[in-house]
C-alpha cells in the first residue's frame, strides 16, 4: 500500500536494519564467543552434555597451562612460528620493494611481460607444488629444518607482494621523484628516501600479508616437518588433537593466543592506511 | 612525457632490482611447475634412494580412469560453486547494508573481517568444538532447543553433514573478503545516480540493476574468478575440519604422502593446472586479476 512515509514507518524500518545488523554479527562471531568461553570454563565444564554459553567458575588455567612447557609444547610453535614468519616476511618484503619499483617505475624491455606473469601466480597455488617443493627441498638437504619453511614461505609471498607494492607505488606522483632527481639523488637514494617513506602504509599492509600467509601455513609445513621441535603452531596444534594433551580449554586458549598476533597486526595496518593517505593506494 | 627519452638506459638497473625476485620465482614456482610435467612420467616413491621409473602416460590414464578422481572433482565443483555463490552473495548483500552511515558502523565492519583474518587453525578448534557429536553447542540447540532435528547429525562422521560443515565453514571465513571488494566499490558510486533513477520511478531491484550491478561488475568479475581458484585449489581448511570430504587438494596431497606416489600426485597436479588454465583463459578477457590484495 502506497502508505504516507510516516516517522514511525521510518523507525521501524531502522529499527529492522539494526535487528538485521545485531543478527548478521551475532553469527559471525558466534564461534569467537564459544572460543573465548570454553577458554574460561574448567575441563568438565567443557564437556558437560548441556552446554552452557557463560563459565560457571570463570578460570585462567588454561592460559597458564599453555604457557607451561612441562605440560604443553605451545611455547616451541610460538616461537618457531613467530621465527618462520617475521623471517619469511621482513625478507619478502625487502625483495619485493625492489621488484615493484623496477616494474612500476623503470623503463625496460619485457616490463609488460614481466608484470603480466606474476598474475600467472593465482594459477600456481601451493597444492599444485607439493610434490617439486618437497623434493627440491629433501634434494637441497633442508627436509625438517625451519628455512625450508621460510625459503617456500618467502616465495609463496613474493608474487602477491610485488603486484600490491606495485600498486601502492604507482600512487606516488612521478613528479616528487623527478624534483627528487634534480637535486641529485640517484634511483637508488630515490627508493630509500622517496618511496619507501611515502608509501610506508602500504609496506606495512604487504607486511601484514606476508606474516598473515607465512603464520597460516599448515601445507608446506605439514611435508616439511617430522620433529616436533620445529613444528610451528598449526601443524603443532594439529598434531596434539588425539593426544592427551587435548584439553578443549588449553585448545581454545592456543587458538586465541595464536590469533592476537594477527588481528593486532591487521587492525595496525588497517588504521594506517586509512590514517595516512585519502585513498590508500588499495585497489579493490 | 619523459618516457622516450630513457627508453633503454633503466634496463640495467631493472636488471638488479629484479633479479632477486626473479630467480627466487623461477626456482621456486617455475621450475616446480615444469618439474610436475616431468615427475609425472615417472613411477617415484618419497624415498629418494629407491630408484624411479619412467612408465610413460600410466600416471595419467590410472588417475583419469579412477573412479575416486571423479568423485573428488564432483565434491570439489560442488564446494566451490556454493561457496563462491554463498560467499559473493552474502558479501554484497552485507556490503549494500553497510553503504550508508549507521552508528558503530566501523566497528561492525572491524567484527564482520575477523573470521577472515583469524588464521584457520583457531577457527578450526572453535568449530570442532561448536560442532561436536556429544557436547557441541550447535547440536545441543539444533536438538534440545530448537528442535530443528531429533537426532544430532554426526558432523565429522557423515560425509553428507560433513560437506554442509566444510561449506557453511568456508562462506563463514571468506565471505568478507567479498564483502570489503563491494563495499569499496560501492562508495565510489555517486548518489546522483541513485537520484535520478529514483526519478525515473526505478523501484529497489531496478535501482540494483539499473544502478549498481552494472558499477560492480568488474570487481564481481574478480572476486568471482579468484574466489573459483582458491576454492578448487582448497586444502587446509577442509583437511583441518574433517576427513570425510574428500576434495581434489586433499585426493592429491594423501595421493603424495599417504599412499606414497609422487608421480601420480604430479600428475594429478598437471590435470588441475590445465583445469585452471582453461577457465583463466576463458574469463581473460573480461577479468582484471589486477584488481586483488
Amino acid at each position: 500500500m502506497p502508505a504516507v512515509n510516516t516517522k514511525s514507518d521510518k523507525m521501524l524500518k531502522r529499527a529492522f536494519f539494526y535487528v538485521g545488523m545485531a543478527l548478521l554479527l551475532f553469527i559471525c562471531l558466534f564461534p569467537f564467543f564459544i572460543m573465548l568461553m570454553t577458554a574460561f570454563k574448567s575441563s568438565e565444564e567443557a564437556i558437560a552434555t548441556n552446554p552452557t554459553f557463560f563459565p560457571e567458575q570463570w578460570t585462567l588455567r588454561h592460559f597458564v597451562d599453555i604457557f607451561n612447557p612441562d605440560i604443553f609444547p605451545y611455547l616451541t610453535y610460538l616461537q618457531n612460528s613467530l621465527m618462520v614468519s617475521l623471517t619469511a616476511s621482513l625478507i619478502s618484503v625487502g625483495i619485493a620493494i625492489f621488484g615493484a619499483y623496477a616494474l612500476s617505475r623503470l623503463n625496460f624491455r619485457w616490463r609488460i611481460q614481466i608484470n603480466a606473469s606474476f598474475y600467472m601466480v593465482y594459477m600456481f597455488s601451493g597444492i599444485l607444488l607439493i610434490v617439486p617443493l618437497f623434493k627440491l627441498i629433501s634434494g637441497f638437504g633442508l627436509y625438517d629444518t625451519r628455512t625450508s619453511l621460510i625459503i617456500i614461505m618467502i616465495v609463496q609471498t613474493l608474487p602477491t607482494a610485488i603486484l600490491m607494492l606495485n600498486s601502492y607505488f604507482e600512487t606516488i606522483p612521478k613528479d616528487l621523484e623527478e624534483a627528487a632527481k634534480i637535486d641529485g639523488l640517484n634511483r637508488v637514494k630515490v627508493i630509500f628516501y622517496i618511496i619507501i617513506p611515502l608509501s610506508f602504509a602500504g609496506i606495512v599492509s604487504v607486511f601484514v600479508y606476508c606474516f598473515m600467509v607465512a603464520w597460516n601455513d599448515f601445507l608446506f609445513a605439514s611435508i616439511f616437518f617430522s620433529s616436533s621441535e620445529n613444528f610451528t603452531l598449526p601443524v603443532g596444534l594439529y598434531s596434539l588433537f588425539s593426544t592427551p594433551d587435548y584439553v578443549w580449554g588449553r585448545m581454545m586458549a592456543a587458538s586465541i593466543v595464536t590469533a592476537i598476533p594477527v588481528v593486532i597486526l591487521y587492525a595496525i595496518s588497517e588504521s594506517l592506511i586509512k590514517g595516512n593517505t585519502t585513498d590508500g593506494g588499495v585497489k579493490g | 612525457m619523459f618516457k622516450a627519452k630513457k627508453e633503454t638506459s633503466d634496463g640495467k638497473l631493472a636488471l638488479i632490482l629484479l633479479l632477486p625476485s626473479a630467480l627466487l620465482i623461477l626456482l621456486l614456482i617455475g621450475y616446480p611447475m615444469l618439474s610436475n610435467f616431468y615427475i609425472s612420467f615417472f613411477q617415484q616413491s618419497i624415498n629418494p634412494n629407491l630408484p624411479s621409473e619412467f612408465i610413460g602416460f600410466e600416471n595419467f590414464s590410472e588417475t583419469l580412469g579412477d573412479a575416486e578422481f571423479y568423485k573428488s572433482l564432483g565434491i570439489t565443483l560442488l564446494y566451490t560453486l556454493l561457496v563462491v555463490a554463498g560467499s559473493t552473495a552474502l558479501g554484497l548483500y552485507v556490503a549494500i547494508l553497510f553503504n550508508r552511515p549507521f552508528k558503530f558502523r566501523k566497528l561492525a565492519r572491524s567484527l564482520i573481517i575477523l573470521s577472515y583474518v583469524t588464521p584457520s587453525i583457531s577457527l578450526i578448534f572453535a568449530w570442532k568444538y561448536m560442532f561436536n557429536n556429544g557436547y557441541g553447542i550447535i547440536n545441543y540447540i539444533g536438538r534440545d532447543i530448537l528442535h530443528i532435528f531429533d537426532r544430532a547429525p554426526l558432523w565429522f562422521d557423515n560425509p553428507t553433514s560433513s560437506f554442509i560443515l566444510v561449506v557453511l565453514f568456508a562462506i563463514w571465513r571468506y565471505f568478507p573478503y567479498a564483502f570489503i571488494a563491494f563495499l569499496a566499490i560501492l562508495q565510489t558510486i555517486s548518489p546522483t545516480l541513485y537520484e535520478a533513477a529514483e526519478m525515473d520511478g526505478a523501484n529497489i531491484w531496478q535501482k540494483f540493476k539499473a544502478v549498481t550491478l552494472p558499477a560492480i561488475m568488474p570487481v564481481m568479475m574478480t572476486v568471482i574468478t579468484l574466489r573459483t581458484i582458491w576454492m578448487f585449489y582448497m586444502f587446509e581448511d577442509v583437511y583441518l575440519l574433517t576427513n570425510k570430504v574428500n576434495v581434489l587438494g586433499i585426493y592429491l596431497y594423501e595421493t603424495a604422502f599417504a599412499f606414497n606416489d609422487l608421480g601420480k600426485a604430479s600428475a594429478i597436479s598437471v590435470i588441475l593446472f590445465c583445469i585452471i588454465c582453461t577457465l583463466i583463459i576463458v574469463v581473460r578477457k573480461r577479468v582484471n586479476l589486477n584488481a586483488s590484495s
